[in-house]
C-alpha cells in the first residue's frame, strides 16, 4: 500500500520512525508492505515513486526544518500531492485547527475526492465538520479513520466502534487532555498555586507557550464531540459544547476537596445529547482518579456496564500506536 | 413503587409479640430496614412498648394491607410515614465566596422546597484573595438536582463564583 504523509513536524516524523521501526514486522505479522510515497511540509513534497528514504527525511526535516531541502523535492502544496501523486492512503498529521480545520479540512476533502483512505490524527477538521467528512468518504468510497485524534495511545474510538459493538453506549466521562491533567495532579500533591505548575510545565515542554487550548478546555471539548459523533452518533459540533476551563482552580479548593476524599480533574462528558468540559469532583477511590498526564475514558455500555480504559494521551511515538492500528485496519480490508 | 416508610407499632409486653408484628410485614413483601425497641418510654404507654420500624414497601395497597392486618392481631398502628429519601450534592465554590455575602448564597439555595445546605467548609488564604467553600447540599428524592445545580449557577453567575460540582451531579 502506498502512504502520502502530509504535516512533518512531531506526529509525522514519529510515524516515519514507527514505519521504519516496525517494516519487517507489519510484512510478516500482518502481510502488509507499506511505501511513502510522498511527505509534505509547509515548505513542499517530497516525491518518490519507489518510496522515500524515511531515515533520510527524518534527517532533513530535523536539521532543516523543511522537507523541501529532501533531495529532488519540490515546492508542492498537500492539496496539490494528494491529486497528482499516485497514493491508496493519506495521513493527515497538520496542526489541529479549531476556528477553520485547515489546512487538514481541505485535505481530507481533496483525499476522498482523490478515492484515497484518510488516516488523520487531526482534530479541528472532525470537530467542525464531523457528518460533512464522513458522508464524503462514504460517498467516494474510501475508509476515513481517526483514532489519534483522541486520547493519543488510548484507544476509545475503535474500542467502541469494533470491540463493544455490540453495545450501545450511553455515556461518555474521561481525562482528555495530558496537559491539564499533569497540573492539577501536581497541585494536589504539592500543594502549589495554578500559575506556578503552568510555568513548570511550560519549561518541561508539557504545556504549550499558548497554553490556552489546554487549561480552557478547548483542546478537550474538541475530542469530546468527536466521541459523541463517532461512538454514540450524536450530530454535535464544537460550538455544542459547555465549557469551562481550569484556570480558576486554586490550591485552597483542590485541599478542601482532599480533605473529603474528592481530586478535582478536567472532565469531558456526554450525556443525553449534552456534551460539557468542566472541572468536577471526582472520588479519590474512583476509576477516573488517574495522575499525571496519562488519559482515561469510561465508556457507559448497556451490556457490558462500565468499561474504562487509560493510557498516554500524547507522545510523538506512542500516538502512532493509533495511527498505526487505523493503517493496518484499512491495508487489511483493502486487502479483502 | 417500592417505598420507604416509617412505622410506629405498640405491642404488649409479653413474648411472642414482635413475630406478630413481623408476620404481616413479611406476608405483604415489607423489607426491614431498622427497628428500635423504645423501652424507656414503655412506662408513658400502660404497659404497652413502643417500637420503631422502618421498612420497604412494594407499594401503597402492600401497605394498607399490612396495616389492617396488623391492626386485626391487636397490634396498634400509632403512627405512619413516607420516609423522604435525601440525596446529597457536593460542590465547590471558588471566588469571593465570603465578600459576595455567603449567608446570601446558602439561603437562596435553602428557599428551593426539599433542599438543605447541611455541610460547609471555607477556606480563605488572604482576605484580599479569593476563597474557597465545599458545600453539602441535602435534596430531597422527589427534587430534580438539575433544578437545584441551575439555581446554584444562577447565583455563581452572579457573583462570578467558579462551580465545581461532583461526577454523578
Amino acid at each position: 500500500m502506498r502512504l502520502q504523509i502530509i504535516g512533518f513536524g512531531v506526529i509525522g516524523q514519529g510515524l516515519a520512525e514507527v514505519l521504519l521501526r516496525k517494516r519487517e514486522e507489519l510484512r510478516e505479522r500482518h502481510g502488509l508492505e507499506l511505501k511513502v510515497v510522498s511527505i509534505t511540509d509547509i515548505s513542499g513534497t517530497a516525491v518518490a515513486e519507489e518510496g522515500i528514504d524515511l531515515e533520510k527525511a527524518i534527517e532533513v526535516a530535523r536539521e532543516t526544518g523543511a522537507i523541501v531541502n529532501y533531495p529532488g523535492a519540490r515546492e508542492m502544496s498537500g492539496v496539490e500531492a494528494i491529486e497528482e501523486v499516485e497514493a491508496e492512503l493519506v495521513v493527515e498529521a497538520t496542526p489541529s485547527n479549531i476556528k477553520t480545520g485547515e489546512p487538514g479540512l481541505s485535505h481530507m476533502l481533496a483525499s476522498f475526492k482523490a478515492g484515497k483512505h484518510v488516516v488523520t490524527s487531526n482534530k479541528g477538521p472532525l470537530a467542525l465538520r464531523y457528518r460533512e467528512l464522513v458522508t464524503e468518504a462514504e460517498r467516494n468510497g474510501v475508509e476515513f479513520r481517526f483514532e489519534a485524534s483522541v486520547g493519543g495511545a488510548m484507544p476509545v474510538i475503535n474500542l467502541a466502534r469494533e470491540t463493544l459493538s455490540g453495545d450501545r453506549i450511553t455515556a461518555i466521562e474521561g481525562i482528555l487532555n495530558g496537559t491539564t491533567n499533569y497540573i492539577l495532579s501536581r497541585m494536589t500533591r504539592e500543594g502549589l498555586g495554578f500559575e506556578q505548575v503552568l510555568r513548570e510545565a511550560q519549561e518541561l515542554g508539557y504545556a504549550e507557550t499558548d497554553p490556552s487550548y489546554d487549561i480552557e478546555g478547548i483542546d478537550t471539548a474538541s475530542k469530546l464531540v468527536i466521541l459523541a459523533n463517532a461512538i454514540m452518533g450524536i450530530d454535535a459540533t464544537f460550538g455544542d459544547v459547555k465549557i469551562r476551563g481550569i484556570t480558576r482552580i486554586t490550591p485552597e479548593a483542590i485541599r478542601l476537596a482532599k480533605e473529603r476524599g474528592y481530586v478535582i480533574k478536567l472532565i469531558g462528558e456526554v450525556r443525553d445529547s449534552h456534551l460539557e468540559v468542566s472541572p468536577r469532583l471526582i472520588p479519590e477511590t474512583h476509576p477516573l482518579n488517574v495522575d499525571g498526564a496519562l488519559n482515561v475514558a469510561m465508556l457507559h455500555c448497556d451490556v457490558a456496564g462500565e468499561i474504562t480504559v487509560v493510557g498516554k494521551g500524547a507522545g510523538a511515538i506512542e500516538t502512532q500506536s493509533a495511527i498505526l492500528s487505523d493503517i493496518i485496519a484499512i491495508g487489511k480490508k483493502v486487502k479483502g | 413503587m417500592r417505598m420507604r416508610v416509617s412505622l410506629d407499632l405498640e405491642l404488649k409486653d409479653e413474648p411472642g409479640q414482635l413475630l406478630l408484628a413481623l408476620e404481616p410485614i413479611s406476608k405483604y413483601g415489607g423489607n426491614v430496614i431498622s427497628i428500635i425497641h423504645l423501652r424507656e418510654e414503655e412506662k408513658l404507654r400502660a404497659g404497652r412498648v413502643p417500637v420503631h420500624f422502618t421498612i420497604d414497601v412494594p407499594d401503597e395497597e402492600s401497605l394498607e394491607r399490612m396495616v389492617r392486618e396488623l391492626e386485626e392481631r391487636g397490634v396498634r398502628v400509632t403512627k405512619l410515614g413516607e420516609v423522604t429519601k435525601k440525596e446529597r450534592i457536593t460542590l465547590l465554590m471558588i471566588g469571593h465566596v465570603v465578600d459576595t455575602d455567603l449567608r446570601d448564597t446558602i439561603d437562596r439555595i435553602n428557599e428551593l422546597e426539599g433542599v438543605m445546605v447541611s455541610d460547609l467548609s471555607l477556606a480563605m488564604p488572604h482576605p484580599e484573595k479569593e476563597s474557597s467553600a465545599i458545600v453539602d447540599i441535602e435534596v430531597s428524592a422527589t427534587v430534580d438536582k438539575r433544578k437545584v445545580m441551575e439555581r446554584v449557577y444562577h447565583i455563581a453567575r452572579e457573583k462570578d463564583l467558579e462551580i465545581v460540582r461532583s461526577l454523578e451531579v
